[in-house]
């Protein structure tokens, strides 16, 4: 971070020289039921595309069986809703890799620049905002449903390489949003300052005492400028004793140190991020998360699954070969885990000063960029919504008609309460939003 | 940026009026006791009450206090004119003599009773500035540094293929600057094809001054920009969407004389064309291409800058000190150590010298630490201070890295780091160690002056003199200097040097910027190289100039992008007296002022003392009479006898430079009559100085020694922060006296004044006097 952004988010975040208002921005005690249920949203990428005969429901409507990569999911089954159809019409620059990453949540054009993909002409970044950027910015611009960050951008396992591969958040064109992949990182922007606060009360007592010792080495004239210093390390640790006694609803998860950012720590730091954005919910940091598992073209290598092959390029085999399509299933069914645990951690959760869990007030996304990894199509993505419907009718599996994912996004948008005529390229929104009531 | 350039420069306002000035008389004359007696009984029946008992100003009677460097003979004429204020007739003629005596003697005169009493060497924290480059220094200490060398520019290595690929590698040069427009073709016709091509840059970019950089990537194509971070880009423009040239800029502190890491990537790929500039806005600079200069091959690690604004020090008596503990103050540096704490937790396996899995993982965390506590203290530490810093932190911990950073916030918070002079020994060799860093480089001591102090050879004045020397040769110690001489100039307080555009077309803000960097190479190459004398600073009749300047002052230029020396008239160009930026500075925005530039020269150059004026007359251009010239208004308007006290002094000063119009230029005419830049100069020993033209000024100065101790003084106390005084008056005679037997020269004065501040105080000194 630079000197300018440093200042700035030292001063947003009150660690100014000005006062020691270590609470800015922390949310506010003994929270009173709110007016309207939360509504939260939680956008969950896994890459590469899936494997559909393992994937897909057979049936339609409400009466469907879980296929073998769903099956993790099983237990929310009438909190699901999988849309098979949904298609990412998006043209343009760029190869299906990047449009199938750029355009996922931005639903428009890449802009024309300078990265080569596999194929096609070369593109620069999205040309439009996301829509979970979208959707924070409605809830940011609102005092009831304003938060400390608005949204937070979770990576698991993302290279820290920076290209249309790596990024589907957007705050506008050309205004990539990067991923936080580390846990470590995202623990000290939610919670830094409170560890820095406990952290520095608990040697005040200890500097206090190395003043007092040090007034016996200087004259009686120096000894003034101890004194008036040891006063005010004093009223320091009166205020941080004081602001000590304001605590979160929930306190910040414990983490093993050292949990290094590389791919065979995948599963724990997969588990460390969940932990944070569960908790940074109940806290009311934000209302909209993004968790986004490596990226697209992701090579993630699941050693913990058995598998010593690259997640890409085993996506790239052809369907005849068996070996590597029961991989590619094991890899899938392994993100489904994830996601069931997301759930989980999600259902167990009271909602704070509300009732019922924090599941059932928050819209769980899960997503990729490619239909199918071997043949790159946009068609058919897997999208599997999950939790609080907002109005959508759960536990069920539709099969809807190549309708373009922008319809999708106007759906979301609405149903937390935003809502937008067209979202992404105008015309791929015929139709409006889709109809999942 | 500081508030003082705003009230000289910005405000069209000038304050005139009685002020104390005079001599620095060396001498006391013999007063009888029986005089003193009477004087003191006259003092306290008519003075008291308004003066207090030692001349400190009573609340609400009078502003100022009895200070300043007046001879006693004028002492006493001003207070048979003038005092008391309500009645002047009541102290005159002998009375005035006895009073202005006993004022003298007990608290007026250098070395007054009162003075010597209240001279003493106090305990202070770190200033600001100590504060920064201590603890960059200190986090610095465990990483490899950056070694700077002579050579400058940018070495790159250029490939053919847009993604580094192996063997793709066309050749190596060192670019002067990164200013490339390749358009459709590429850097080498020979080697690379149009099609696609790639750069890496990599060596260092050194800051010229302490502050807020601007850097931007201004390209066609993608670009990553790296500066005092290897890991994190500063600017990632990798990705460029669309063929128009893009700008993306990042701010980024840096401390002034020393070089940061920096390395840049750019590619060409399908691209129709080209380019590449690398930009940066440095602190009171434009934004321009980085200067060869200011790019070197060498390439190292970054330094840790803290990022929290510290608040300025008290510099009530001139020059800026550790005297003020304030609120404010405490919460800085505890954000500072904070802020430090978590650099050095987010670094922790490289400084310590580890990684994260292995085995002696946390005895190398501990030892880390311990070493971090030591050299922040800047001696060994004390068995209960391992046990409070360091054992009560690491033992049971359950995880090292947070007894790191405990450690680390508990030693930055420490007294024992905070105040360096506060010391259970002051003549142990480590405190010497501390007070030479102090002194050369605002910061701690290195390697070397450790291993020195342990060594125990740091006890004579020829040891301390030789590690002084070595210390010279770091940029830190140049970087300090060049710290004193702004404040000495003034350079320190100056906002704006903005002029009217209809009345100096062309003096814009790059001319502005480009001036202000001819004065700090013309600073550096005085005190730096060759004989590093004193006078030529007053003397010189050369300019350091590029293009710009050249064009805008009508010169002749026939040299290259840099800046060169160009040699002036000799009979008009007096060194800094005569530098462009500095008599814009001490000028209003539509035409000289002959009072700011009397007043700096008086001050500053001449090394006179005038106190503040109790009270204000505004100078308004519109009350004169249009044909006048600017010399008649301020005679005008200095004409009343309560003026002239100090504008017979400051005036012919000031008129002595009209030779030259408000941005510098060399002028015979002023409102279309000729300039009369004649004035006569009375010394403190009451000599008359003709003078005719700036350079008159110069050689007076050089000549006279009130200037040169003047100079020697304010060295001392803005490199030792304390006052020259309590070192005794014998110290700062014999540092004149060397001063004058070595040439007037700067660099040898300032190891004088570092092995005086570093050897252990004289006892007599060192005690307080607590006798009334």
């Amino acid at each position: 971070m630079n000197a300018i952004h440093r200042r700035a988010f030292l001063q947003r975040f009150g660690l100014s020289a000005a006062s020691l208002p270590f609470l800015v921005g922390l949310p506010s005690l003994g929270l009173a039921a709110p007016a309207r249920p939360r509504q939260r949203l939680v956008i969950l990428f896994s890459p590469n595309g899936t494997i559909p005969p393992s994937f897909w429901p057979d049936a339609t409507g409400e009466e469907f069986e879980l296929k073998e990569i769903l099956q993790p999911l099983a237990p929310f089954q009438d909190r699901l809703l999988v849309l098979n159809g949904v298609c990412n019409k998006v043209r343009g620059d760029g190869d299906n890799h990047m449009r199938g990453m750029s355009c996922l949540l931005t639903a428009i054009e890449l802009l024309p620049g300078n990265i080569q993909g596999g194929s096609d002409t070369p593109a620069g970044w999205a040309s439009g905002i996301s829509i979970d950027q979208e959707i924070r910015n409605f809830l940011q611009s609102r005092d009831e449903t304003r938060t400390r960050f608005g949204s937070l951008e979770f990576g698991v396992g993302v290279t820290d390489r920076a290209d249309p591969w790596t990024r589907m958040s957007y705050a506008g064109s050309n205004q990539p949003v990067a991923p936080v992949s580390d846990p470590y990182q995202m623990y000290r922007r939610l919670y830094g300052q409170m560890r820095d606060r406990e952290q520095l009360g608990s040697i005040l007592d200890d500097v206090r005492e190395d003043l007092r010792k040090a007034r016996g080495l200087v004259s009686p004239e120096d000894r003034r400028m101890l004194e008036e210093h040891e006063a005010l390390v004093r009223r320091m640790e009166e205020e941080i004793a004081s602001t000590g006694r304001q605590e979160l609803q929930v306190a910040p998860p414990t983490f093993e140190p050292g949990v290094a950012d590389q791919n065979d720590n995948v599963p724990r730091l997969s588990r460390m991020q969940i932990d944070l954005l569960v908790n940074s919910f109940v806290n009311d940091m934000a209302r909209v998360a993004t968790l986004q598992y490596t990226k697209s073209v992701g090579q993630a290598r699941m050693n913990w699954l058995g598998i010593n092959d690259n997640h890409h390029t085993l996506s790239h085999e052809p369907d005849n070969n068996e070996d590597a399509i029961g991989k590619l299933v094991k890899i899938n069914t392994w993100f489904a885990g994830e996601l069931a645990h997301l759930l989980k951690r999600l259902e167990e959760t009271p909602e704070p000063g509300g009732e019922g869990s924090l599941l059932d007030n928050t819209l769980v996304v899960w997503t990729n960029e490619l239909g199918k990894g071997n043949s790159h199509t946009l068609n058919d993505i897997p999208f599997v919504l999950a939790g609080g419907g907002f109005g959508f009718r759960m536990g069920r599996s539709l099969k809807l008609d190549r309708v373009p994912h922008n319809r999708l996004h106007l759906a979301l948008a609405h149903a937390m309460g935003h809502r937008l005529e067209t979202f992404g390229t105008p015309k791929l929104c015929e139709g409006g939003p889709l109809d999942l009531g | 940026m500081n508030r003082g350039g705003a009230q000289l420069l910005a405000v069209v306002r000038i304050l005139l009026s009685l002020v104390w000035l005079g001599s620095r008389p060396g001498w006391a004359a013999d007063v009888g006791t029986d005089e003193l007696a009477r004087g003191r009984a006259l003092y306290r029946d008519l003075c008291v009450r308004c003066h207090g008992e030692t001349g400190e100003a009573v609340q609400g009677k009078t502003r100022e206090p009895i200070r300043g460097d007046e001879s006693l003979s004028r002492l006493t004429r001003i207070i048979h004119k003038t005092m008391p204020d309500d009645d002047p007739s009541r102290c005159v003629d002998d009375d005035a003599a006895r009073v202005a005596g006993y004022i003298y003697h007990e608290f007026y005169a250098p070395d007054s009773r009162l003075r010597r009493q209240t001279a003493r060497i106090e305990l202070m924290h770190l200033t600001a500035r100590q504060f920064e480059r201590s603890v960059a220094d200190l986090v610095g200490s465990f990483t490899g540094g950056l070694k700077l060398d002579g050579r400058r520019g940018l070495p790159g290595e250029y490939y053919s293929s847009h993604n580094y690929s192996r063997g793709s590698r066309a050749f190596e040069r060192t670019d002067p600057v990164i200013a490339f427009d390749f358009g459709e073709a590429t850097p080498d016709a020979d080697q690379i094809k149009t099609n696609e091509f790639a750069m890496r840059w990599r060596g260092s970019v050194i800051a010229p001054g302490t502050g807020d950089y601007e850097f931007a990537v201004i390209s066609q194509n993608g670009f990553r920009l790296w500066v005092n971070d290897p890991e994190e880009p500063l600017i990632d423009g990798w990705v460029n969407s669309g063929s128009e040239a893009t700008e993306h800029r990042a701010t980024l502190r840096l401390l002034g004389g020393r070089a940061y890491p920096l390395r840049l990537e750019c590619f060409k790929f399908k691209d129709k064309t080209a380019s590449i500039r690398l930009v940066w806005r440095p602190p009171h600079g434009v934004s321009e291409v980085v200067p060869e200069r200011c790019l070197s091959p060498a390439y190292g690690s970054p330094t840790f800058v803290i990022a929290t604004p510290l608040p300025p020090d008290d510099s009530s008596v001139g020059y800026a000190r550790g005297t003020l503990v304030s609120q404010a103050w405490d919460e800085a540096i505890t954000f500072a150590a904070i802020e430090t704490a978590n650099y050095v937790v987010g670094h922790v396996d490289q400084l310590a010298g580890t990684k994260p899995d292995a085995e002696d993982r946390p005895a190398k965390l501990r030892a880390f630490a311990s070493a971090f506590t030591g050299r922040a203290f800047r001696r060994p530490l004390a068995v209960e201070e391992e046990s409070l810093i360091l054992n009560r932190q690491f033992d049971g911990a359950a995880d090292p890295v947070n007894a790191v950073k405990r450690s680390v916030l508990l030693t930055l918070k420490s007294p024992h780091f905070l105040y360096p002079g506060l010391q259970v020994s002051p003549d142990e060799p480590h405190a010497v160690a501390a007070r030479l860093a102090l002194t050369l480089w605002d910061s701690l001591p290195d390697r070397a002056l450790q291993q020195a102090a342990e060594r125990g050879q740091l006890k004579t004045g020829e040891q301390v003199a030789d590690q002084a020397l070595r210390m010279l040769g770091d940029r830190r110690a140049r970087e300090k200097l060049q710290g004193f001489l702004h404040h000495w100039l003034q350079v320190d307080r100056i906002e704006s040097l903005a002029k009217d555009g209809t009345l100096f077309p062309g003096f814009d803000d790059a001319v502005i910027a480009n001036l202000r960097t001819s004065l700090d190479l013309f600073l550096e190459e005085t005190v730096w190289r060759g004989d590093s004398d004193y006078r030529r600073l007053l003397l010189a009749d050369h300019l350091l100039l590029n293009a710009r300047l050249a064009k805008f002052y009508g010169l002749e230029w026939s040299g290259g992008a840099g800046f060169e020396t160009v040699a002036l008239d000799a009979e008009h160009r007096a060194g800094v007296i005569t530098h462009p930026y500095l008599l814009a500075a001490f000028a209003y925005p539509r035409s000289t002022s002959p009072i700011h530039r009397g007043v700096f020269l008086t001050r500053n150059i001449v090394g006179r003392a005038l106190n503040p004026p109790p009270m204000a007359v505004a100078f308004n251009d519109a009350d004169f009479d249009p044909h006048m010239t600017m010399r008649e208004k301020v005679a005008e308007l200095t004409r009343p006898d309560a003026c002239q006290t100090c504008h017979s002094i400051i005036n012919p000063l000031g008129f002595s430079l009209e030779h030259f119009d408000a941005v510098g230029r060399f002028r015979t005419l002023d409102n279309d009559r000729p300039v009369n830049a004649i004035g006569d100069y009375e010394t403190l020993s009451g000599r008359t100085i003709r003078l005719t033209r700036a350079r008159d000024v110069a050689e007076y100065a050089i000549a006279s020694p009130e200037a040169q101790d003047a100079f020697v003084e304010q060295l001392f106390h803005h490199a030792v922060k304390q006052p020259l005084q309590a070192y005794g008056t014998d110290t700062a005679d014999r540092l004149r006296e060397e001063f004058r037997r070595s040439e007037f020269n700067i660099r040898k004065l300032l190891v004088n004044i570092a092995v005086i501040a570093a050897l252990p105080p004289s006892n007599a000194q060192a005690i307080p006097d607590n006798a009334p």
